[in-house]
């Protein structure tokens, strides 16, 4: 053993570099993402609609042919016309007003919600996962006992002990989904946090909070954004079911779920009652779930390059 | 740079300790065992040399490497760096001693956030440590480590994905070098790399040693590559650094049984010598680091074994012709702590392979 050889053949310094494939042009990344997400017809279908949806509920009260409670006593439960498209209800008010009056209450109760859920259970998640140990135990254990009630059960017994109203059914609702995203975003931060970039940003010098903020969370944050849209399409539910049981908004201005509970009483005489504010509902949670899946394949960003790829 | 210069020792581990808990599952989560990652390593590195670090996978190499970072936590011993105790550093003190240190990573493919363009990679270090403050003196920099690395600075706004593994590996390098290190760390910096681009990417880190006056630790399990790069090799068994000396040394007069071994398993590239070349081969597989053999490590799979091997754990000495050689083997004289029974007279664990 007297000599060993030294690998293939020593090119000329600098070294020649592969090639790099040929520059793609720069574009803002949102732009980019919003261009990618109108290539996918149901999640941008989902999109427009939730964007209609957003924007009945700010333009209610100019939208809405008439006030939430003005009654037409000659005009009880008609069936749907010119006048009423979505007919009347008992009182003779009109559902097509009162649905379009109730869209701001529901996206209101459902997106302050989830936003809460979002940020407290994010976090929660996110120093779980990323601390470990006991930070993991303590705060998981507090999540579970949470996740041990039943959702509904617990947020009647929160408005219970707080009182009906619109605040309180927020603060019922976005505490039920706080378990829920402490566990999604844990688990997703289990993963990220093992990977080498992570160790590699750490080798450099970058703070926990660094690591956490700029490089966990944005790898973590796909199934995270996934939940919120579905999330927010059970948040419009659980709001529906809340004022259904009297615990949310109260009468008699209007909301989707409210609606719900008084046009049971007459469904066998007037089906447009229930069924309009059931479908408000209906089409705001699917679009909410829709475009959750769409997202997820948008965000991805080794995805972003096989479906942008095709036309460079 | 060779060992006659005036040598600076930059960074030392004396005694360096990094055990891993092995537990069991189950609710009460008892410890059951300790694994040996490193065990009781003493090794210096000198300012201005390259030192490659060899032994199989699962000898605890990375994570020696790690821990002289102390980006894994030493469990026992000390790591200095430049004069200063790593494993005492505060919060302030570790981040400059990682601006002073840097890391290269093995997977390419995995060492390069994918959420962020390589401007935000290469610029992390700068952000963090405060260097070059304002955006543009920071693109500015950037563009100048792509160019140092080989890149096309036109390239800073792209994503990895958009690479491939030499052009990721220019980029984990660029990184590297961003906060103007004394210390490179190259973790299997080409284990994943094709032939032709290992090459390519090997001279990059010669040019850049040579260019920046980097001191580089380069571990490989590549016996070529590293003979190729380092100006001295230290040979890692089990946890342990059984042999370092003088790259040509250690190459040409191997004094320990297991380095014999490993570069006995190099093809060579003459055919004469190739068709006379006489391979060592091992008995058995390398015992688990949690089941360390008592006494010189490698006594159960070494074929000179002899009677002091189980009963004294072996210390490096100086072996051979060459200065600075050192090996920890009995064969060269038997220098070492006594291994301590439990009982007297016990028959001492026989780590036999076949077990």
């Amino acid at each position: 053993m007297t000599q060993l050889p030294t690998p293939g053949a020593t090119p000329a310094q600098p070294p020649p570099s592969e090639p790099i494939p040929a520059a793609a042009p720069p574009r803002p990344r949102w732009r980019e993402t919003l261009g990618l997400l109108a290539r996918n017809p149901t999640a941008a279908v989902s999109a427009v609609v939730l964007v209609l949806i957003v924007l009945v509920a700010v333009f209610d009260e100019t939208l809405a042919p008439d006030g939430p409670n003005d009654q037409d006593p000659g005009r009880q439960l008609q069936p749907p016309s010119w006048a009423h498209p979505f007919g009347t209800d008992e009182f003779g008010r009109d559902v097509f007003s009162r649905v379009v009056l109730g869209a701001a209450t529901s996206l209101r109760v459902g997106f302050l919600s989830v936003a809460f859920a979002l940020v407290v259970g994010t976090l929660i998640g996110l120093l779980a996962g990323f601390y470990g140990r006991w930070v993991d135990d303590t705060l998981m254990r507090l999540m579970d006992v949470l996740f041990a009630f039943p959702a509904v059960l617990l947020a009647i017994a929160i408005v219970a002990i707080r009182g009906a109203g619109p605040a309180n059914a927020i603060l019922a609702i976005g505490i039920v989904y706080v378990p829920i995203f402490a566990r999604v975003t844990r688990a997703s931060v289990l993963g990220v946090r093992e990977e080498v970039y992570v160790r590699a940003s750490r080798s450099v010098g970058a703070s926990d909070w660094r690591l956490i903020t700029r490089h966990v969370l944005p790898n973590a944050a796909p199934p995270i954004i996934v939940q919120t849209s579905i999330s927010l399409a059970f948040a419009v539910l659980a709001e529906a079911a809340l004022s259904f049981l009297g615990l949310g908004p109260r009468r008699p201005n209007p909301s989707w779920g409210l609606m719900l509970a008084d046009g049971r009483g007459f469904i066998e005489q007037a089906w447009w009652y229930t069924v309009f504010p059931g479908l408000a509902i209906v089409v705001t949670v699917l679009c909410f779930n829709l475009l959750g899946d769409g997202l997820r394949d948008v965000l991805d960003p080794r995805q972003r390059t096989l479906m942008a790829g095709g036309g460079r | 740079m060779t060992s006659t210069t005036k040598r600076q020792v930059l960074v030392s581990a004396r005694g360096l300790e990094v055990h891993f808990p092995i537990r069991a599952g189950g609710l009460l989560r008892r410890g059951t065992g300790v694994l040996r990652a490193v065990d009781g390593v003493d090794l210096d590195v000198y300012r201005g040399e390259t030192l490659g670090l060899v032994g199989e996978s699962g000898c605890g190499k990375s994570t020696l490497g790690n821990a002289l970072l102390r980006l894994v936590r030493p469990t026992g011993g000390t790591v200095s760096f430049d004069g200063a105790e790593v494993t005492a550093m505060s919060r302030a003190q570790l981040r400059d001693l990682r601006r002073r240190a840097g890391m290269v990573f093995q997977d390419p493919f995995a060492s390069l956030d994918p959420r962020r363009t390589v401007a935000q990679t290469v610029g992390e270090p700068l952000e963090v440590h405060g260097l070059h403050p304002g955006r543009q003196a920071r693109a500015a920099r950037v563009r100048e480590l792509l160019e140092l690395v080989g890149l096309d600075p036109g390239v800073a706004a792209r994503y990895p994905h958009e690479f491939s593994g030499g052009q990721r590996q220019r980029v984990g390098i660029a990184r590297a070098l961003a906060g103007e290190p004394d210390f490179l760390v190259c973790d299997e910096a080409i284990a994943s790399l094709d032939v032709s681009v290992q090459a390519q990417v090997l001279n990059l880190l010669r040019r850049l040693q040579r260019q920046l006056g980097l001191t580089l630790l380069f571990i490989s399990h590549d016996l070529s590559a590293v003979r190729h790069v380092s100006d001295r090799i230290a040979v890692m068994y089990l946890g342990r650094v059984v042999e370092v000396g003088p790259a040509a040394a250690v190459a040409a007069e191997p004094q320990m049984p297991y380095t014999r071994a490993l570069l006995s398993a190099v093809p060579l590239p003459h055919p004469q010598l190739e068709r006379s070349r006489r391979r060592i081969v091992l008995r058995g597989d390398v015992p688990s680091p949690a089941r360390v053999p008592s006494g010189c490590r490698f006594r159960t799979r070494c074929p000179d074994v002899f009677e002091p091997c189980p009963d004294v754990d072996p210390a490096l000495q100086p072996v051979g012709s060459a200065p600075g050689h050192v090996a920890a083997c009995h064969l060269h004289g038997v220098v070492g702590t006594p291994v301590q029974r439990e009982r007297p007279g016990e028959p001492v664990d026989a780590g036999d392979p076949a077990r």
